[in-house]
Formats: structure tokens, C-alpha cells, sequence
């Protein structure tokens, strides 16, 4: 870099092409060269001493001056730039012997053991070098192939004799200490070592000939010198061998290594990295000395080894050759959670951030969030001056950056940057012009981004619009909760202010609070109303609510504030008085006015809603309009904005479902409705309940007379059934529960009898408390707290329980020395009878904290698990996006899926359950109520099913692409059902059922046309809404499937919790749940836990052959079916005989004869024993000669049989360990029988007669994959995944597991997410050097010489390049073709 | 804490992962890996999409998606926030984003939209030609 003063000045700056912004494109790993060191470096570092006496850094030393600016004051005196600008310049050490290199110490003895120790060529026969350079030029072969060959390679090369020079080439192994390379020629012996070994022998001194030798990395290097440029090819190495042993050492710039002086004291704290580098220039010029001075060899060599070690300390000091290292070498500064690569490269700290508490406000929309103005004076967004904004920017200069809204900075079109602290700020005010950017406070409406930790999913970042608002909090509607998981009990949260008019338009419009109401985990809704909000609605929608005109319209006047007109109802009461219902209320909370063309129509079943009709007599009722006459008033249904009955609550207004209020009017509407109507509801429910008052007290848990006698009654009942029932089991006549023993079948009963006593004991309570105690109210509604919390509070705490069981002993046969030993009673075993209002007595309470401590040791082991999890997943997904045509692939073009989801819809826009896109019910229903039957038409049967295939076939052959096959089946479905049910009402009115006449021709008719009739119009608008709905339904071409899979698999995750185990039907069959079953899919575990093949029968509903293909797998040992193995020790030939239970084989139906059992004898891989040794004598009956002829041994090898012969397996699958037989019941009626197998080897199972072998299955993934097949395994890694999630209430959209499947198989082998797996689908090395074992990537890329291509995201945010997906799949471009004609042109000069 | 699966402290010289071999057979899969990346070069084939267009019918969707609609709305709000000639008649709104919004109901935008596909070809779009679904209230946020 020149000096600016010898800068050449000309009058006219010369011209340079400016060529824009350069993109990186890919990257190479390589190794430097001594020479290329030497050659980069701006100073040789010799000097051992850092600071002089000056405290001036040393000329030649560490700290040389000419290696960068150490701090603010100086200058560079390479550069001359100043600290900010000087990015520091390289220094070199030339070390006086080379060393190795630890990173590439395996690569090293890898070379090392493929060349000839004399010659340096390749160990292999010239046929075989060719063939495998052949394969590593095979141009399409990527990096792991590559790797692959070369290990192929290094195996092959064990020859031991060069066949180029006939040396004869030994063992090459890494030394015991250090880091020492070891030639082992003592195996491969040839004439000349014997005849040294002779001729040393006669010699007087002994010296032993040493066929092991040292390869010191001097000799490595000169052969390593002397390797053909083509074996280095061959090698797989990307550049010269030699490279990879250190002769120079690159002395970093000193910025990155800063040296701080302590105070003002002559000492400096040093960076690590400063201090070992220190210690190999002193040992290096030692070691220099004494090769110089000709130093004994035995010296010299420990210095040289000495130098080595330190450094290998330079580079990894935490090498397993290292005794314990004090520093952090280079290896350390890049690795782990705090290194570069994670620290740094992939997470950057940024500007324009904020942070403080938050606390609720119901006042702001749920797009907003209030912003304190300390904060909004800080935080600035950069406004580009323009002629329409520039007298609001002038006085916010004028403000400057003291008074709100205010500017910080000014900068000047020519890149002058003032700031506003200083100066006459009117004058800049003044001169303000177009172009210039004025930093000018936050103020209303700015876009930001809003985060809490932890960010589970992209919910937890969303932007709002900004508020600026007094006081010190951040403030945000509660409804959005929900997305970021946050309360106000001191959470804090985060707040970034996205720079450029790109990035908030990118920010509102994908991030916006309004475009993620749903979750794409499943569809539902997030973001809807919370706690109080639905404890007012709840309150106000009750039947017996009336409000007069001054009432009503005071809560007509909270919906908004005084912005909005709104249409009063007609009064649902007229004389005496006018009255409006609470339910009136709500409707004009949805549509307020009769220009909102909000035209909702729904039906939801409240948690109240009862099955039970009012009153018994009512047994003939209709079936239609009954669930509106719930005597709770639970069915909550709204017709075209009115709210017709149903008190409201949860399951309309609360998250979580996608049949409620809003996720209706969002789908039917668009967010903005939605929104709106939540505004209005988190309004007028913040002023109502205010008013209303809502609180709890005391009174409110106070059990009453009759719920103390009733549970005084049924404690006594079951603590006396459990007293039976120990009674029972001590005198042993427990009924056993199948496949438990007496303790479980003993514990599992008394469970069951204490479970009753606490439900019933709920229930009653329930049923006792008055109908306005307000947890029971927040019960119905749920906003707060199960009829089990309430319970708890007023009847009876009920069992605590330890690790899925009763409170287990901590003492000898007892829990707590307050009871007897080995009492099983409830109350020694953690039943708690008390409520929390009566208080727990002493060892109550100690059971209560058991139970609870587990819980919260549990959350704590489960963030790090499934944080863990998360992070695997997401480094594994997070290139996956679909592309223009409907592929799913990853960065580097790879399909993974040709179809997102086998349909190619978006998960966060479906409407029906499972995934189904849409709620054909619902939107039927709106249909019918906005669109009215007019006209006299009704369409008959025919016709419906006419116009549904005319509709469908002019969909397909549109542009559009159709729908699959899975929608029209559904639809036609649907619409068969609805015909069906014409039909049905037809039938009920004695009308012809097919033939439908005009509505008007009798009074029959036109009664079955109201009731299930469908205009054609009605249909028209049916099909035609569906299939437009289908269409906007698809994903979008962009979309980073990948990264929102992971997130949707991973989040639920930290929600489940650790009930790791279950009963799949059968007591004691336990099966691995939760975050360990996830993990061991994920992991493709070889081995897990509990491996379950569920094996269908081909007799389903016959017991007896239930059982006999059960005992035909369930392994049997000779032991358990023998009735006596003896030795019989006659004079002739002693032998064994074995006696065969038939009794028992018969029972069992086992199939055992005394054939078989000599078959499986001689099958046993321990016993040695020919057929002759075993003979038959009849059918239940063996007799057994030893093998050996020998006398004396004889007595031994007869009891080593006897003792070895019972176990010897004689029937079944060895691999199962149990076999249970479960009924499947449906609606209480045994349908059919399967097997439960425990254990593995799916071959046999299916194999085995009886079994329905292609209904079998098993949930072990890897051996589904080795018996059936890649695509069996994948089936396997969705529907566990599924069904692991579902059985802990877990709902996730399958196209999410399809793609984790996907992508687990798509390689043709099962890859777990693991740093194994993903090492083998992705082949960026800075991907995967961000993920785990960074500095081993990095070291075989650069030994390699890999080239990467800048593709994917991690390598992206790496390089801080935008990625190829979401907005970065396309570009825009400009078009010149029309720009328009501008008034303002200039006159034309000649007219 | 989470890592603790993968030992910080090895280099691990000896502890190599089981792996399978890879067989001869998996040669052939990724072949086209370098080509599949999309070009970068922007100005200068104009000639040659001349000719694409012509050559073939274009395939992809003909709604604009929303990471599209993004896109284009934020590059254009920079134009105008830039002082750029506005393609529509102002009723006094000053937000260089809203204006861009309301170009493109106008669909004024004077943009073309290149789709990359993943062989590396392209189809050019022009802003109004594609479907822009649904209502415009949602995208402000405020009413």
C-alpha cells in the first residue's frame, strides 16, 4: 500500500471501471508454503523480548510495530493507517528444523503409509495406480467420494516391499509420546536385518539392531519433497505434501492478539497467542545455538521435540499430545459455542438494538408495540431526504438529539457524516437538502423487529409497528403472547430497527405480526386473545345478561377508541324496556358497522358444551338443532356476524384450534379482519372486566358441608379398598394383570382405586360450586386453570407421584421413618387427602415437594436436551427451500423432494384437520348462510354430481395445475354425504328421492329445499370458493421449508415433557416416549431402547392361535421345558439325559419334540458336540455324550453340559424377549388380537407362520431399513415421529416429517442428523465447520485443496451474502421500455 | 451445555466414525452440482432471453408470491424514497413504501421479475403480468 504522501497528484483523478459490488463466489482451502509466508509477511520475527525499556515494542520482536496498530494512538508504519483502517500486515518465524503440524499429523501418517520409505512413490502396483487415479479424475466424483478413494487407497498400500526400488517398507505408526512418527520394519524381515542381527551378536558392544525408526519430520519432509506430482493426485491431496509440515510459522498481526499494559506498571498482560509464539522464538533460537555450536545430538534433539510440542500448542492446545496447556491456541479461537465460527461468523452482534422489560397494554393493536422515548432517542433509522419529508426532517434537526422526535446525525450527500450534538443545528437544519440522510429518531409507525429468547421458532421474532410512548417498558397487546411465549413477570425482550427502506418493507411484509397469525407447525392460530379477554367475553355472551341503551352503548363505545362508527342492533327486548343481550354485544364486536362486510359464520363446541339433553324425557328429539340447546350454553354459532347462541370462550377466541373465530375470519376474510376484531376484544374486555370487577378470595376454595361429607366418604371407601387389596397381596392372591407381577399388579390397582377417589372428589367439587366462583368461571372458559387445579385447591390434593410411580423409598422399605416399613398404605406412599385449603400435614407436604422438584429438575435437563436437538436439526435443514418448479432441494440443487409434501401445499394455510386444506364443512356452512336460495331451483343429485365433475375437469385442464387427488376425493365425499343427507330428508317427507321438483309445487318440496336443498348458484360459489381457496393454498416458490420444518419439529420438543414412557394397550409393555424417542429417530440410532414390532395375524379374531403364534416366537431355553437334566454315570459311557416336559408343551402349544431339541443342540455355537453324540431315544427324551474320549476330563465336560444345557434356546426368536397378545377394542368390542414383540429382528417375526407379514411392523427404523427397504424406513421415520408427538397431545403437520424423512433417506442410506450424517449430505466445509468439529473440516479442506461454493445459508450469513432463498430466489430487474412522459420535461427548443 | 454430546476435547486421532464405504455405484448421483448454480450475470444476456422467450412457454406460477411481492415492493420503495419519478397520482401520501404499494395496485411498477429456475435457466415476468392476490388493507398494518 503506497504512503499517502507519496501519493501521486494529478490534476485529473485517472478513471476506474467501477465494477460494483464483487460477490464471492466460492472459496478454496489451501496450505501456505514457507515461501508464500515469507512473501505475505512484512517483518521477520527473531527477537525473543516484546517490549524494550522504553516500553516500546521491540524492532524483530512479537509486538514489532510494523505488524499493525496495537491501539488508538499510534499509527501502522507499514501502512500508516490508523487503528480503524490498518487491518494489520503478517510478521514470519523461520523455525530452524521443520515440525509437523498437528492438524494434518493424521494426514500426515496417512501419506506416509502409501509411499515407499526410500523412493517416495506410491506402494501400489502400477495397475492398481492407475485404476485408482483413474477414479479420483473422475470429474463427477465430489469430496466425499474423493475421501472414500483415498482411504480405499491408503488400505490397499500394505505391501511391503517397493516395487519401484525394492526397499523393503515396514509399519508406519504414531509413537507412543508425542508427536512422533514411528517406522516399524521388525515384521518384515528379510536376509539383510538377520545378517546384521548376526554380525551384531559378534560384536562386543551390545547394541541391538533397531528395526524401529523414528521418522523424524526433517526425513518426512525430503520425502515429501521427492513424491511425483501424480501420487500426490492420487493421495487426494490438493497441493505439495511438503506444505503440510511446518518450516515457517506466520506470525499473526498483533489487532488480533492484543497486549494490554497493566496500569502504569512496566508489565503487559499478553494474548496467548503472543505467549507461545514467544516461547518458540526462544526455543527456536536455542535449538538454532546449538545446532550452530555443534551441541551433543541428544540435546538438539530434545529441543527439537520441545519446539514441536510448542508448536502443536501454537496451533491446538488442547492436543491430546499436550500435557495440559494454560493457552488457547489457534484451534480454540475458532471452535465451540464462543469461537469465531459460532461467536462471530455466524452470529454478529448489531447496532440499533434495544432491550428493557415488558409489561401488557390492551390499548395498542396487535401490530404495535409502545416503545419508551429514552429508547426511541437512541434508536434512529437513517431517512433519505426527499422533497415530501424534508420540513418534518428540518425540525427534527432542530430538535436534535435531545428533544424527542429529534436527529442524531446529518449525513451529507458527499458522505460527511455531523453530528447534531454539536454545532448551530438550525443552520443544518437550513441547508438541508434533497439527498442527504438524516438519522432522525423513531417515531410512530416505524417498522421494527420485536424477539424474546429463547427463539424457538420464527414466531419469536416478528416486526411491529412502532410506538413511542412515556415510561420505561416495552408494551405490546397481550393476544400476542402466545408467538413469543412471554409474560410480564420481568421477562425482558429485544428490539432491532432494520436500517433501509428494503429491509422494513422485507420486515412488514414477511414478518409482520398480521402475515403470522398462524404457525406453520400445524395451521393453527397463535395469535388470539388470552386470560382476561376471555374471561370478559365469557361473562358478557351469558344468557342472562341484559344491558339498557346508556349500558349497551357504553360497551358498544369500549370496542374502539371513538374511531369507528357503530350500528346499534335492533334491541333483542322491546317492552317493557329496551334491553340488548350480551350475545348482541358481540356481534357488533365482529361486525360493527354495516359497511364491515364481515360476514362470519361458525360453529364450536365450548369446553362446557354437554352431550346430556336438559331434561331425560327429551329422548325423541330430532337430531338436527339439538346442539344449540346445550344446557350449558356451549355451542357457540354465529350466523353471518351473529352471534345465535354459546357462551363464548377458549375454543372460539383462545389459540390453538382452526375452527375459531379468528382463524374463520382469517381464512375467510384476511388477517387485517381478524386482527381488527381482536383489537376491539382486547379493548373493550381490558374496560369491561375493569368495571365488571373479576377476583378470588378465600370463600372462593371454601369446600362446602356437602363436599367435606362426600370426601370424607369416599377417602375412607378407598383407603379401605387398598387396605383389601395389600391384604390381598401379602397373603399372595392378587389376581395377576397379564405380563406383571404381584408388587406391579399390586401398585398398578392401587393407583387406579386413588385416582378414582381424586376424580371423584373433583367432580363433586365441580358440581358443589356456585355458578359465579370465579376459578370455576375461568375454568369454563379457559383462560386460567383445570377442574384439577380447582380440585386441588378445594377437595384433595390427591397422589404424588415420583418418576411416573408412587413417591418411592428413601429409607429402608419405607419412604419417610414416619410409617412402618414396607407399608404400602396411600398416605406412606404419597396420597395426599388434604386440599391446599385445609392445609398438608408434615409428610404430605415432603411427598408434595418430591413431586415437585421433578418437575423442575426436569425442565432443566430438558432445555440443554432439546436446544441440542433444535440445533442439529437446523443445521441439517436449513438449506432446504422449494424452488420455481415445485421442487424441494437443497443449496447445491439436490432434490430432496420432487413435491413439497407429496400436494405441495403450505402447512401455515391449512384449514381442516391433518393437514387437509381445507374445512369443506365450514365453508359449506358459510356459503349456504351468505348466499341464500332465491329463485324456486334446488338441484337434484345428478346434477350436484354433474356440475362437481364439470367444475373439476375445467380446473384441471386450466393453468392453474389442478389439485390432487387426495382434495377431490375429499370433495366428492363431501358432497356425496350432503346428497346423501337430501336423500335422507327427502325420504323423511315422502318425496321422490331423485327427482326433485320446483320449490314451489308443493309445501313438502319447498320444506326439503330449506332444509338440505342446494341451488345451483350455491354450488357454483361452493366449488368455485374451494378450488380458488386450493390454489392459494400452495407454497410459494422461496420458501425456506427447511429451516421452518426444523423449527416445527424442534419447538414442540421443549414443550414435552419428560413422560418418557407409556403403556402401548397392554400393562408393562412400556415404549420410549418424548424427547428420547424423538432423539433416537433423529440420531437413526442402531440401537434403542425399546424396539416393538407390532405384528398383525392372519386369524384375527381367534385367541387360541394368538397364543400359539406367540409361543411360537417367544424364546423357550431347554431349561424352562425340561422336567430334569441328569447325569447318568454308568460304567458303559456316562452320559446325559434330558427329559422333556410334554405336559407342558402340549399346554403351550410350543411344537417342541425331542427332534428339535437335538437340532437346536447341535446349532449351539458353545457346545461341540456331532449328531452322534445325541441321540433320540423317543419323542420326550435325550440322552447326551460327551464329545471327548478323554477319562479324566470326563466328569468336567459332563457338568460344564449340564450346567451349559439348560440354556440352550429350543424354540422361538432369540432376539425377542417378550410377547404380549393385545386386544384391540373398538367402542368396547374386541375387534381383533395382535402381537406386541419385544425385541428385534423383523425377518423372523414376519416370517413366522400365522403372522400377516405385510402388516407388520416395527418402530426400529434401521431395521426396517434392512429388511424392507429405504422407503419402508422412511414411512417409519414419519409415522413414529408423528406418533410420538401425537401421544403427548402434539400436533404437527406431516408435510414437516415427510421432509425430515426425506432428507434422512434421499441418499439411499438412513443418515441421522448427526455430525456423521449431515457430514455426508452436505458438502460445505464452512457449514460444516459452523456445526461441530470445526477444526477437523477445516484441516482436511485445506489438505484436499476443496473449493466451496458460497450456496448455502450458513455459508452464506458466513460471507454476508444475501441467500438463495425466500426473497433471494429471483432478481429484478429495471424495465426501460415505458418510462413514462414526464409533465415537467424542458420546452422544446425548436417547435 | 448442549454440546456436551460432542467432546470438546478431543481432536480425535483415533476415534474415526463407523462409516459404510461408498459404493462404486453412487458415482453417478449430483452430477450436474456446478452447472445447477444460478448465473449471476444480470445485464448481460439481454439477446439471449430474447430468444428464450420464444423458445419456450413459460412454466412457473402466475400469482406473485410473497417473498416476490417483498422484494419488489422494498426495491422499489428505496427508488422512491431515492427521489425516483412516482408512477402514480399522490393523495398525499409520503411513505416511500406506501407509494409502492400503490404503484403496484396500479401495477405500475416498472420492474421485470427473473424466476430462476434450478438448471440455471430463467423466466422474465414483468410486475404486471402476474396475479397479486388479496387485499391491500393487511400489508399496512394500521387502518
Amino acid at each position: 500500500m503506497a504512503k499517502p504522501e507519496e501519493k501521486l497528484r494529478c490534476t485529473k483523478e485517472p478513471f476506474i471501471e467501477d465494477v460494483g459490488t464483487r460477490r464471492i463466489k466460492s472459496i478454496r482451502f489451501s496450505v501456505l508454503s514457507g515461501s508464500e509466508i515469507r512473501k505475505s509477511a512484512e517483518v521477520q520475527v527473531w527477537n525473543n523480548r516484546i517490549y524494550g525499556h522504553d516500553m516500546k515494542p521491540v524492532p524483530n520482536g512479537l509486538l514489532d510495530p510494523r505488524m499493525g496498530v496495537p491501539n488508538k494512538r499510534e499509527k501502522c508504519s507499514t501502512c500508516h493507517g490508523e487503528f480503524s483502517d490498518c487491518p494489520g500486515h503478517f510478521g514470519y518465524l523461520k523455525l530452524a528444523l521443520p515440525v509437523f503440524n498437528v492438524g494434518f499429523f493424521n494426514c500426515i501418517l496417512d501419506v506416509l503409509k502409501c509411499i515407499c520409505k526410500s523412493c517416495s512413490r506410491v506402494l501400489l502396483f502400477e495397475k492398481d495406480r492407475r485404476e485408482f487415479l483413474k477414479k479420483m479424475r473422475n470429474p463427477r466424483a465430489d469430496a466425499l467420494q474423493k475421501s472414500a478413494t483415498m482411504k480405499k487407497v491408503r488400505d490397499k498400500c500394505k505391501l511391503s516391499c517397493c516395487p519401484r526400488c525394492d526397499y523393503r517398507n515396514g509399519v508406519v505408526k504414531k509413537g507412543r509420546a508425542g508427536l512422533i512418527v514411528v517406522h516399524d520394519c521388525s515384521k518384515v524381515l528379510d536376509g539383510h536385518t538377520e545378517e546384521l542381527k548376526n554380525a551384531l551378536q559378534n560384536k562386543k558392544e551390545k547394541v541391538s539392531a533397531n528395526s524401529v525408526r523414528v521418522l523424524d519430520p526433517a526425513t518426512v519432509l525430503s520425502l515429501f519433497r521427492r513424491m511425483t506430482d501424480e501420487d500426490c493426485e492420487l493421495l487426494n491431496l490438493g497441493d505439495r505434501p511438503e506444505k503440510l509440515i511446518v518450516s515457517e510459522i506466520a506470525v499473526p498481526p498483533v489487532p488480533i492478539r492484543p497486549s494490554v499494559v497493566v496500569g502504569s506498571s512496566r508489565t503487559s498482560n499478553e494474548d496467548s497467542i503472543t505467549v507461545i509464539l514467544k516461547s518458540i522464538v526462544n526455543t527456536n533460537s536455542i535449538l538454532k545455538e546449538t545446532l550452530h555450536t555443534g551441541g551433543p545430538f541428544t540435546k538438539c534433539f530434545d529441543c527439537w521435540q520441545y519446539l514441536q510440542l510448542q508448536v502443536v500448542e501454537y496451533v491446538n492446545s488442547d492436543a491430546p499430545c499436550l500435557p495440559d496447556s494454560q493457552h488457547r491456541g489457534l484451534v480454540q479461537r475458532l471452535k465451540g459455542k464462543t469461537g469465531r465460527f459460532r461467536g462471530n461468523l455466524s452470529g454478529k452482534r448489531t447496532e440499533y438494538t434495544g432491550r428493557t422489560v415488558i409489561s401488557p397494554d390492551p390499548n395498542l393493536k396487535i401490530t404495535e408495540v409502545a416503545i419508551p422515548v429514552l429508547m426511541a432517542r437512541v434508536l434512529t433509522y437513517p431517512e433519505r431526504v426527499s422533497n415530501y419529508n424534508i420540513e418534518k426532517l428540518r425540525q427534527c434537526i432542530r430538535n436534535g438529539p435531545f428533544k424527542y422526535p429529534g436527529a442524531n446525525f446529518v449525513t451529507q450527500p458527499d458522505g460527511m457524516k455531523q453530528s447534531l450534538k454539536y454545532g448551530d443545528r438550525r443552520i443544518t437544519a437550513r441547508d438541508l437538502k434533497c439527498g442527504c440522510i438524516v438519522e432522525r429518531h423513531l417515531e410512530d409507525g416505524d417498522v421494527v423487529l420485536f424477539n424474546r429468547q429463547p427463539s424457538l421458532h420464527r414466531m419469536s421474532i416478528m416486526s411491529h409497528r412502532a410506538r413511542i410512548m412515556p415510561w420505561r417498558t416495552l408494551r405490546f397487546n397481550e393476544s400476542v403472547c402466545n408467538p413469543y411465549n412471554a409474560d410480564f413477570d420481568g421477562d425482558e425482550m429485544n428490539l432491532h430497527v432494520p436500517q433501509t427502506e428494503e429491509a422494513r418493507t422485507e420486515a412488514l411484509m414477511l414478518m409482520g405480526v398480521q402475515n403470522n397469525l398462524c404457525t406453520p407447525k400445524n395451521g393453527e392460530i397463535l395469535v388470539a386473545s388470552t386470560q382476561d379477554f376471555l374471561t370478559s367475553s365469557f361473562l358478557v355472551t351469558r344468557k342472562d345478561t341484559f344491558y339498557d341503551r346508556s349500558s349497551f352503548t357504553l360497551l358498544c363505545s369500549y370496542l374502539g377508541d371513538a374511531m369507528e362508527n357503530i350500528d346499534l342492533p335492533t334491541p333483542a327486548l322491546i317492552k317493557p324496556i329496551e334491553l340488548w343481550t350480551g350475545k348482541q354485544l358481540f356481534s357488533v364486536l365482529v361486525r360493527p358497522n354495516a359497511h364491515t362486510r364481515v360476514f362470519l359464520n361458525l360453529a364450536v363446541q365450548e369446553k362446557i358444551y354437554s352431550k346430556k339433553k336438559g331434561k331425560k324425557e327429551a329422548g325423541e328429539e330430532t337430531m338436527c338443532g339439538r346442539e344449540t340447546m346445550c344446557p350449558n350454553d356451549g355451542y357457540v354459532y354465529f350466523r353471518n356476524s351473529e352471534l345465535l347462541s354459546g357462551q363464548v370462550g377458549k375454543a372460539t377466541l383462545g389459540n390453538g384450534n382452526k375452527d375459531g373465530l379468528y382463524s374463520v375470519l382469517l381464512r375467510d376474510y384476511n388477517s387485517h379482519a381478524a386482527a381488527s376484531c381482536m383489537n376491539r376484544l382486547a379493548k373493550f374486555s381490558a374496560r369491561f372486566i375493569g368495571n365488571h370487577g373479576f377476583s378470588i378470595g378465600v370463600d372462593d376454595v371454601q369446600p362446602g358441608e356437602h363436599l367435606n361429607r362426600q370426601k370424607k366418604k369416599e377417602i375412607d371407601g378407598g383407603y379401605k379398598k387398598c387396605h383389601d387389596l395389600i391384604s390381598l397381596f401379602a397373603k399372595g392372591a392378587l389376581a395377576l394383570h397379564p405380563g406383571c407381577n404381584a408388587a406391579q399388579t399390586l401398585e398398578h390397582n392401587i393407583t387406579g382405586v386413588l385416582n378414582e377417589i381424586r376424580s371423584i372428589a373433583g367432580n363433586v367439587c365441580m358440581d358443589t360450586l356456585h355458578w359465579r366462583n370465579s376459578p370455576l368461571i375461568m375454568s369454563q372458559c379457559g383462560s386460567k386453570g383445570s377442574p384439577i387445579n380447582i380440585s386441588q385447591m378445594v377437595a384433595c390434593v390427591g397422589q404424588q407421584s415420583v418418576g411416573g410411580r408412587r413417591a418411592p423409598d428413601g429409607f429402608l422399605n419405607r419412604t419417610l421413618p414416619h410409617f412402618p416399613i414396607n407399608s404400602k398404605t396411600p398416605a406412606a406412599k404419597g396420597f395426599v387427602a388434604n386440599s391446599f385449603y385445609t392445609g398438608l400435614t408434615a409428610t404430605e407436604f415432603f411427598f408434595h415437594t418430591m413431586g415437585g422438584r421433578e418437575g423442575l429438575v426436569d425442565t432443566a435437563v430438558k432445555t440443554a436436551e432439546t436446544g441440542y436437538m433444535s440445533r442439529r436439526l437446523m443445521k441439517g435443514l436449513e438449506d432446504l427451500s422449494v424452488f420455481y418448479d415445485q421442487t424441494v432441494r437443497n443449496a447445491s440443487g439436490g432434490i430432496v423432494q420432487f413435491l413439497y409434501g407429496d400436494d405441495g401445499m403450505d402447512p401455515a394455510k391449512m384449514e381442516g384437520k391433518d393437514g387437509m386444506p381445507l374445512n369443506l364443512d365450514q365453508l359449506f356452512m358459510k356459503v349456504m348462510a351468505t348466499c341464500p336460495q332465491r329463485g324456486s331451483d334446488t338441484l337434484s343429485p345428478e346434477a350436484i354430481k354433474q356440475m362437481l365433475e364439470d367444475k373439476l375437469l375445467q380446473h384441471d385442464t386450466s393453468s392453474d395445475g389442478g389439485c390432487s387427488e387426495e382434495f377431490k376425493k375429499n370433495l366428492t365425499e363431501f358432497l356425496d354425504k350432503r346428497i346423501e343427507l337430501m336423500k335422507c330428508t327427502r325420504r323423511a317427507l315422502h318425496l321422490h328421492e331423485d327427482h326433485v321438483e320446483k320449490k314451489d309445487s308443493c309445501v313438502e318440496e319447498s320444506v326439503a329445499a330449506i332444509i338440505s336443498g342446494i341451488s345451483a348458484k350455491q354450488l357454483q360459489v361452493f366449488l368455485d370458493t374451494c378450488l380458488s381457496r386450493y390454489q392459494s393454498k400452495k407454497i410459494e416458490a422461496g420458501a425456506s421449508i427447511g429451516a421452518i420444518g426444523a423449527q416445527s419439529i424442534g419447538e414442540p420438543g421443549t414443550q414435552m415433557t419428560l413422560k418418557t414412557f407409556h403403556f402401548a394397550g397392554v400393562a408393562s409393555m412400556n415404549v420410549t416416549l418424548g424427547v428420547p424417542r424423538i432423539k433416537e429417530i433423529i440420531n437413526a440410532a442402531r440401537k434403542i431402547s425399546t424396539p416393538i414390532i407390532t405384528a398383525q395375524l392372519l386369524s384375527k379374531k381367534d385367541v387360541l392361535s394368538a397364543r400359539i403364534v406367540k409361543g411360537s416366537m417367544e424364546k423357550a431355553v431347554l431349561g424352562e421345558v425340561a422336567v430334569a437334566i441328569q447325569i447318568v454315570l454308568k460304567s458303559s459311557q456316562p452320559n446325559l439325559i434330558v427329559k422333556l416336559d410334554m405336559q407342558l408343551i402340549e399346554s403351550l402349544h410350543m411344537g417342541i419334540s425331542a427332534d428339535s431339541v437335538q437340532l437346536s443342540i447341535l446349532n449351539h455355537p458353545k457346545i461341540k458336540l456331532k449328531s452322534e453324540h445325541v441321540r433320540v431315544i423317543d419323542r420326550a427324551k435325550l440322552r447326551i455324550y460327551p464329545a471327548g474320549t478323554d477319562k479324566r476330563k470326563l466328569q468336567l465336560e459332563l457338568h460344564n453340559l449340564k450346567s451349559i444345557l439348560p440354556k440352550v434356546i429350543v424354540k422361538g426368536i432369540p432376539t425377542v424377549e417378550r410377547v404380549v397378545i393385545d386386544e384391540v377394542k373398538v367402542k368396547n368390542e374386541t375387534e381383533r388380537y395382535q402381537l406386541l414383540v419385544e425385541g428385534t429382528n423383523l425377518l423372523a417375526v414376519m416370517g413366522t407362520p400365522g403372522v400377516d407379514a405385510t402388516k407388520t411392523k416395527s418402530n426400529h427404523i434401521m431395521e426396517t431399513n434392512q429388511t424392507l427397504g429405504i422407503e419402508a424406513a422412511r414411512r417409519s421415520i414419519i409415522d413414529e415421529i408423528q406418533y410420538t408427538m401425537k401421544s403427548h397431545g402434539m400436533n404437527i403437520d406431516r408435510r414437516h416429517m415427510m421432509l425430515l424423512a426425506d432428507l434422512m433417506t434421499y441418499k439411499g442410506e438412513i443418515l441421522g442428523i448427526t455430525r456423521y450424517g449431515i457430514a455426508k449430505m452436505k458438502s460445505s466445509v464452512l457449514m460444516l465447520a459452523s456445526f461441530e468439529k470445526t477444526s477437523e473440516h477445516l484441516f482436511n479442506a485445506s489438505y484436499s485443496g476443496r473449493e466451496d461454493q458460497i450456496e448455502g445459508v450458513s455459508e452464506c450469513i458466513i460471507m454476508g451474502i444475501p441467500m438463495q432463498l425466500g426473497t433471494g430466489i429471483l432478481k429484478v430487474r429495471q424495465r426501460l421500455d415505458h418510462v413514462p412522459e414526464f409533465k415537467y420535461q424542458p420546452d422544446p427548443i425548436l417547435s | 451445555m448442549a454440546d456436551d454430546d460432542y467432546n470438546e476435547m478431543d481432536m480425535g486421532y483415533e476415534d474415526e466414525p463407523p462409516e459404510a464405504e461408498i459404493e462404486e455405484g453412487a458415482e453417478e448421483e449430483l452430477e450436474n452440482n456446478n452447472e445447477d448454480t444460478p448465473d449471476d450475470v444480470v445485464g448481460a444476456e439481454a439477446e439471449d432471453k430474447e430468444q428464450e422467450k420464444i423458445a419456450r412457454a413459460r412454466k412457473t406460477t402466475k400469482y406473485m408470491t410473497k417473498y416476490e411481492r417483498a422484494r419488489i415492493l422494498g426495491t422499489r420503495a428505496l427508488q422512491i424514497s431515492m427521489n425516483a419519478p412516482v408512477m402514480v397520482e399522490l393523495e398525499g401520501e409520503t411513505d416511500p413504501l406506501e407509494i409502492a404499494m400503490k404503484e403496484l395496485r396500479a401495477r405500475k411498477i416498472p420492474f421485470t421479475i427473473r424466476r430462476y429456475l434450478p438448471d440455471g435457466s430463467y423466466e422474465d415476468w414483468s410486475v404486471d403480468e402476474l396475479i397479486v392476490e388479496d387485499s391491500w388493507k393487511r400489508q399496512v398494518g394500521g387502518e
